[in-house]
């Protein structure tokens, strides 16, 4: 009898991680880095993304890390060094910091392409393994040139812009040697731009008006005039958030496959999007950053219950065509510098 | 004696997968067959190995060529399997080990950042070679110039003023002529003065004319500036600053989003509380020194209120243009007083009255000694 399929067969992705079970592994985890002086931050690396990956399935496979702790560690180490001399360098000396900003220009396309690329390659779904093949030019277009544009024309553009490096990220990505498609239009980025500013004006008048009232009506009221302006904007800001968040996600989701293989949807919706991300943020400022492993749980489930996946005949046929050799030095280097993307 | 489990045989190297049963026995031979009974492979314990143990997930037999056998019960153990395979796992699990990391992690940054890594900035700073602070210096009165600031318009009967009280310092003080050097600068934003680490000290032209019937108030603000170089707060805020970015960087660095916004302004807050002490440090500095020329510590107290004054004046001025009538005027007073309470954890300057009250209560403690 074999796993085969003749039709397609679509279903949420299941996220079987629990807060409880990964706070202590996580704080554990974080213990264990600490004592070894950071050496075994690189064990723990690996076992936190294995445990969300493992976590994680899609028509009951589920995704599997395969890093070693020894690539992370080398990786690391590199790149913990040239973060210390960038830093410090950049801070002692504005005139270098100019040159280190220049270097930083030309080694960044680099740094982007060999971080996506590593987490890409050691990621695999049912022993095939994913990778990236974005080129140096290819970057520099997307996250240099672009954005630049992007800038020049008051902003007006960004949304094409952003349009573009998500759908040159996501077509670069291969599964089993096959190319994503990505076919977002430009329109639903200002479509959900629009909404998202207009919510963000309109909501700003009403706050400013109704606080402004309750401020001036009386000395009593002072307080909770401001206390009311203060949560009124937290609220407005998750709301305003969760619209061009929700509305780009859908969209992504519904224009993203790999021909005969896999198709993508999903259903997030603004509101609940919105009250996960206000209570994670009051999660880790009640708990002083206590809730942070809680939270990455909160935020996966949420994201896996909203997207359904169709696996198509086509997936059956993979081969593998990736070793896993790769340096971890671009991935960590992109993590230190912040520059690291999350993709989908 | 053998054991049967349920479960997927993963193929080496492609996406092809089958239901399958693996059959382990107690020498560590395990056979995976499929369900039908016929043999797949028939191993022995060098021909395989297993995956990571994670809390909650199964942990699959990875062969020799890159197959997979993976359990269907995520509880399912290996007999195989060491007590070094499941070290990690049962730490990640036991109560008490989990308990000690919830109680160190935060033990530990809190420590780091409050005095492991300022100490150890501090001790490193004193190793840094002079050249360093010259050019940083030197680099940063460039750029300002670029900048914030204009050409002094004070005239030569305003400068010399000054110049003897800062020769006052420099000699009482034995500073080093070639090090320490003032500066005038017109600055838009107001009274001010600054130093940079090179030992330049720069003086706005409103803060000499606020000053100017007040030498002793404008010398207890030069001595708070000498302060800042003599404690060489600007290589040490630096090297602070640095580290902890990378102690935070390193630990919290796969964090993102909602995470990372309060990360980000978490770092901001401890800048600004380094900001504080090195203020706190610099006025102390100021209040030891006057006595030497004879001045009461006091007389800093008289330059932060005539530098505060000064200030509210002008955002006053400011406000006066939309013709508000005088309730609102008090109403805004006190708004504004009650947001300045809270907004002093976001400012790089400690509250100007606990420095005033700092600095009177030195001043009279100096006039008991006398």
């Amino acid at each position: 009898m074999e796993n085969g399929l003749s039709s397609d067969r679509t279903d949420f992705v299941k996220f079987s991680g629990k807060s409880g079970e990964y706070f202590k592994l996580w704080f554990v985890n974080m213990f264990l880095s600490i004592i070894t002086l950071g050496i075994y931050s690189a064990w723990a690396k690996v076992r936190d993304t294995q445990y969300m990956y493992g976590h994680t399935s899609v028509d009951d496979n589920s995704f599997r890390f395969l890093a070693t702790p020894m690539q992370i560690l080398k990786g690391r180490i590199v790149a913990v060094i040239i973060f210390i001399i960038y830093m410090a360098l950049s801070k002692m000396s504005p005139a270098l910091s100019i040159v280190m900003a220049l270097a930083f220009l030309v080694a960044f396309p680099w740094l982007i392409i060999q971080g996506i690329k590593f987490s890409m390659r050691m990621t695999a779904y049912r022993n095939v393994r994913f990778s990236f093949e974005g080129t140096y030019g290819g970057v520099i277009v997307h996250f240099i040139l672009l954005p630049i544009l992007g800038a020049i024309t008051l902003y007006l553009a960004m949304p094409w812009v952003v349009q573009q490096i998500q759908q040159y990220m996501h077509n670069n990505i291969t599964y089993g040697g096959k190319h994503f498609e990505q076919k977002s239009s430009a329109g639903q980025y200002y479509i959900a731009v629009l909404f998202s500013v207009g919510i963000a004006l309109i909501g700003g008048a009403i706050i400013a008006a109704l606080g402004g009232t309750a401020i001036a009506a009386a000395d009593g009221g002072l307080s909770l005039g401001l206390v009311f302006v203060g949560l009124a904007s937290f609220a407005l800001f998750g709301i305003v958030n969760a619209v061009y968040q929700s509305i780009i996600f859908n969209h992504l989701m519904a224009t993203l496959e790999i021909e005969n293989v896999v198709s993508f949807d999903a259903q997030m919706k603004t509101l609940p999007f919105a009250i996960l991300v206000l209570t994670n943020i009051l999660l880790i400022v009640v708990t002083f950053g206590l809730a942070i492993p809680v939270v990455k749980i909160r935020t996966s489930r949420y994201i896996a219950s909203v997207t359904q996946v169709t696996i198509k005949p086509g997936i059956n046929e993979l081969i593998n065509t990736v070793e896993g050799s790769d340096s971890a030095l671009g991935e960590e280097a992109a993590g230190l510098f912040d520059s690291d993307l999350s993709i989908i | 004696m053998q054991t049967s489990i349920k479960g997927t045989y993963q193929l080496a190297g492609r996406s092809e997968s089958h239901p399958a049963s693996a059959i382990i026995f107690e020498t560590g031979q395990v056979i995976i067959q499929h369900l039908n009974g016929e043999s797949i492979m028939d191993v022995w314990p060098d021909d395989y190995q297993f995956s990571d143990v994670i809390p909650g997930l199964a942990v699959d037999l990875v062969l020799a060529d890159g197959a997979l056998f993976v359990p269907h019960d995520k509880r399912y153990r290996w007999p195989q399997l060491t007590s070094s395979n499941l070290l990690a796992e049962w730490l990640e699990s036991h109560w008490l080990v989990v308990l000690s990391s919830v109680l160190v992690v935060p033990l530990f940054l809190w420590s780091m950042v409050n005095y492991v890594l300022p100490g150890a900035a501090h001790a490193a700073v004193a190793f840094l070679p002079n050249s360093i602070a010259e050019s940083m210096g030197e680099q940063t009165l460039y750029i300002l110039d670029k900048t914030q600031f204009d050409p002094s318009e004070l005239d030569a009967k305003q400068q010399q003023h000054v110049s003897q009280l800062w020769h006052r310092i420099t000699t009482q003080l034995e500073l080093p002529d070639d090090k320490y050097q003032l500066h005038f600068r017109k600055f838009d934003r107001g009274a001010n003065a600054m130093a940079l680490p090179d030992g330049s000290i720069i003086v706005t032209d409103d803060i000499v004319t606020l000053m100017k019937d007040d030498p002793d108030a404008l010398l207890s603000v030069l001595l708070h500036e000498v302060g800042h170089v003599e404690h060489q707060h600007s290589l040490k805020m630096v090297a602070q600053t640095t580290a902890t970015t990378m102690l935070f960087a390193m630990m919290f660095g796969d964090i993102d989003g909602a995470g990372e916004l309060i990360l980000g302004a978490g770092t901001g807050l401890l800048q600004t509380a380094f900001s504080r002490d090195m203020e706190r440090e610099a006025d102390e500095f100021s209040h030891q020194n006057l006595p030497a020329f004879n001045i009461s510590p006091a007389a800093f107290a008289d330059a932060m209120t005539l530098l505060a004054n000064s200030h509210s004046l002008s955002d006053d001025e400011e406000s006066d243009s939309d013709g508000s009538d005088k309730d609102t005027r008090e109403n805004e007073q006190k708004i504004k007083s009650k947001i300045m309470h809270w907004l002093q954890y976001l400012s790089s300057h400690p509250e100007t009255q606990e420095r005033i009250n700092t600095a009177r209560k030195k001043g009279e403690e100096n006039n008991e000694l006398l």
